[in-house]
């Protein structure tokens, strides 16, 4: 029994490792600490790579170290889920408290690869969905939008930090809250009957060269059966389902004859899919990828603002894997999860909300950290240069063009002069008044951000003249002068006394 | 002054009775009952040394064990060769003279208007974080306020004011010299708006006015200005026009030093006085100094 202890404890270890590797590179994710590491994880997920590519119909750079844990799974099989993942640590975590089961529940192992068939033909047919099934970045996701909030409010009460919110954190955690409640089923129900992820690897693990495998010896005493977590032994067929199975060595521990052994073994494992179930991921595909693709919001409201250096929207809706990764860079805590903003499909992807935040002239992080280049990686200097909209003052409800009141906040939040303080003489007042140069505006919303009316500033970002390119700089000639022009225009400010 | 002899006596007995023979506006720089304003110039980390030393040394502000709580403004995320923040070589100056008059703690601290984090980076403050006792404090959350009444205020009847202020033994303004779209110029009065959790409803009742009322509530025991630079239009923020002028003003009567300020530079490219800037005025007006720079003190030295 020692062994099988030592064994198991080891298994802890080293999930617990990777866990706590997956939370630093969390917290590492902010402004002054260089990106190196912190999106690694992400970029290491050949789904991810699979399906925005296919989506997108580029090649995502960015996420080829991916085909390293191909490589690694083709050699050794699915261990990644047994060891690395950590949305799976975190429901072994969970099984670890759950005393009673429904037993009776059938074995759905199939489901996760029509999941995986469902995604793929959506992507083909231009539409990302890896979102909503992709356990890292599920994981990721809830750390942003569930875990960071809820932390940083707990140790507020007794420290001085920031505390992050979010304006959708509901749905993310029905999303996890379900994942983990499927263990009431079965243990890590949702890597072996749901995860795609887990479904990709198990296709290739199905050729990997070391899996487990009988020996001589073998007394049927079934023990391995029992207490293997993802059902991939059958004694009776005396066969090991190298596609299930997740290397985590429990049966070649608990085997009293050691008569289960890991080895090198070149027979790859068939695969059985339903042909009807197939065509139901298929339908399934068809008819939700268009309808992922509406983009009737976005047009209505005119104010989804992204991230600046944000690829043009369609791809960017299929590049993007809503991780959050964005949100908790952003040291404004400007970018927010869309709900419905932009589109059905738009859940989770960020978006500057500028009343909460604006986008400091100064930061870059957004575009470092994302791990599929969905948020171009622009230098700090042309980061300023993408303009992500224009600022537009409502005259009926600022103070100083309704009331003239003294405010002009607007302008000095400005950093790059595009609002101008000029005289205007209305009902016999004259007062500085503030003015937007849409021409200098990028649409960053440190004005919106600092408004000091209640609720709805008065200068608002609206997505007009914003610009996404997939390629190419943003700086122009053109927007240099501009910027770069001397003369800014200023009247004397009112709280000056002007002698006649 | 340790000991006056005898002589000293006589000389100054005799000097004080010719003054009052002289005319009036001979008197000037010589008046004793106006405040003292103390103007350095040279090189930049010895200003405030000289500065304060021509305030009769940091003995008459610091005392052993203190507390002292400095605020420079570090609104903006800009950098430091913008004019919007305080120099760090400034501040750091005048922590170096707190530590040396012994005070126990020093907080240099600031509401900033944009992110905490970039606004420090940028300003370089931390350069002025040079022991142990000193620290940094953003007062970026509610919970580091408490209301205070404003007595006779009109634009103002309540406000929250940063509890570390209160605690402290003394506040030492620090604001650096700049133009402001709304109030003309912002120097040391407005730097207040730095230590208040709601600075917003300043601008939605008479900004001027609230201003000096927050003045009567927020008492610095010294005000000192880096001037160093002045930025002279397109503050408060930036970027605008910057004019080098490697200057510190100090004095306690923040009135006074304000009103000095504004005639040491161009602003807008114009000359102003303290009495054509409505906040200053209206602080006046409050009785919280004197406004008129014949009736000051000017103590000028080169550092």
């Amino acid at each position: 029994m020692l062994r099988v202890k030592t064994h198991r404890i080891i298994r802890w270890i080293i999930q617990l490792v990777f866990l706590g590797f997956v939370v630093l590179a969390f917290a590492q994710t902010r402004y002054s600490v260089p990106v190196t590491f912190q999106n690694i994880l992400l970029r290491s997920d050949p789904l991810l790579l699979a399906v925005t590519s296919i989506a997108y119909r580029v090649m995502i750079a960015a996420a080829l170290p991916s085909l390293i844990l191909v490589a690694v799974t083709v050699l050794f099989g699915r261990f990644f889920c047994g060891f690395v993942c950590p949305l799976g640590t975190l429901i072994d975590i969970s099984d670890a408290f759950i005393k009673k089961r429904l037993r009776s529940f059938p074995v759905l192992k199939n489901t996760k690869y029509y999941i995986l068939l469902f995604l793929v033909i959506a992507a083909v047919l231009g539409a990302s969905l890896v979102h909503f099934f992709d356990p890292l970045v599920i994981f990721e996701r809830s750390l942003v939008l569930i875990f960071y909030p809820v932390f940083t409010y707990l140790v507020s009460s007794f420290a001085l930090i920031q505390t992050p919110v979010y304006t959708e954190s509901m749905i993310a955690l029905c999303v996890v809250v379900t994942i983990i409640g499927l263990n009431l089923l079965r243990p890590r129900f949702w890597c072996r009957n749901m995860c795609p992820l887990g479904a990709l690897l198990a296709l290739f693990s199905k050729i990997s060269i070391f899996k487990f495998s009988f020996l001589e010896g073998c007394n049927k005493c079934s023990i391995c059966e029992k207490v293997c977590p993802t059902s991939a032994i059958s004694i009776e067929a005396q066969k090991i389902d190298s596609g299930e199975c997740i290397s985590c060595l429990r049966c070649q521990y608990e085997c009293p004859q050691d008569a289960v052994k890991y080895r090198m073994s070149l027979a790859p494992t068939r695969i059985d899919l339903g042909r009807r179930q197939a065509i139901t991921a298929l339908g399934a595909s068809v008819l939700l990828a268009p309808l992922a693709r509406s983009l009737m919001h976005r047009r209505i409201l005119g104010r989804l603002i992204r991230p600046p250096g944000s690829i043009p929207e369609r791809d960017f809706l299929n590049a993007c894997i809503h991780c959050g990764k964005c949100m908790k860079a952003c040291p404004t805590n400007g970018l927010q999860p869309c709900i419905i903003e932009a589109g059905i499909n738009g859940l989770w992807t960020p978006k500057l909300a500028a009343r909460i935040g604006g986008c400091e002239k100064n930061c870059n992080l957004c575009g470092q950290v994302c791990p599929t280049s969905a948020i171009r990686k622009l230098p700090l200097e042309e980061k300023t240069y993408a303009k992500m909209g224009t600022a537009v003052i409502d005259r009926t409800r600022c103070i100083a063009w309704e009331q003239d009141k003294v405010c002009l906040i607007c302008d000095e939040a400005c950093p790059y002069n595009a609002i101008s303080s000029l005289n205007e003489t209305i009902r016999g007042t004259t007062l500085l008044r503030p003015f937007v140069d849409e021409r200098i505006c990028t649409g960053c919303g440190l004005c919106e951000a600092r408004c000091p009316i209640e609720g709805r500033a008065a200068i608002e970002v609206f997505s007009i003249g914003e610009e996404r390119k997939r390629r190419g700089s943003y700086i122009t000639e053109e927007k240099v002068n501009l910027r770069a022009c001397e003369e800014k225009i200023e009247d004397i400010p009112s709280g000056f006394i002007i002698d006649n | 002054m340790d000991n006056i002899t005898r002589r000293d006596f006589i000389k100054i007995s005799a000097g004080a009775a010719l003054a009052t023979l002289l005319p009036k506006p001979l008197l000037g720089a010589e008046n004793t009952n106006g405040p003292v304003i103390a103007v350095a110039h040279g090189e930049k980390s010895k200003l405030v040394h000289t500065a304060v030393d021509l305030m009769g040394g940091i003995k008459n502000f610091v005392k052993s064990g203190d507390v002292v709580c400095l605020k420079p403004n570090l609104s903006f995320a800009s950098n430091t060769d913008c004019g919007a923040t305080t120099s760090p070589e400034v501040v750091k100056g005048m922590v170096q003279l707190c530590l040396d008059a012994g005070a126990s703690r020093i907080f240099v601290v600031d509401h900033t208007i944009q992110d905490p984090t970039l606004c420090v980076e940028r300003s370089r403050i931390e350069e002025a974080i040079i022991d142990k006792k000193v620290s940094l404090v953003t007062l970026q959350q509610e919970r580091q306020y408490t209301e205070i009444e404003v007595p006779g205020g009109k634009q103002l009847t309540t406000i929250q004011v940063a509890k570390i202020i209160q605690d402290a033994d003394l506040l030492v303004n620090m604001p650096t010299a700049k133009s402001h779209s709304g109030t003309g110029v912002s120097l040391g009065i407005k730097n207040l708006m730095g230590l208040i959790w709601d600075r917003g409803y300043l601008h939605r009742v008479n900004l001027h006015d609230a201003i000096a009322e927050l003045a009567t509530v927020i008492k610095p025991g010294l005000t000192i200005v880096d001037a160093t630079k002045a930025l002279t239009s397109g503050g408060p923020g930036g970027p605008g026009k910057t004019v080098i002028l490697n200057k510190v003003v100090a004095g306690i009567d923040p009135v006074a030093v304000d009103s000095y300020t504004v005639g040491i530079a161009q602003w807008y490219k114009r000359s102003w006085t303290g009495n054509q800037v409505q906040y200053i005025k209206a602080a006046a007006n409050l009785g919280l100094g004197e406004i008129d720079t014949n009736k000051m003190q000017i103590k000028e030295a080169a550092a």
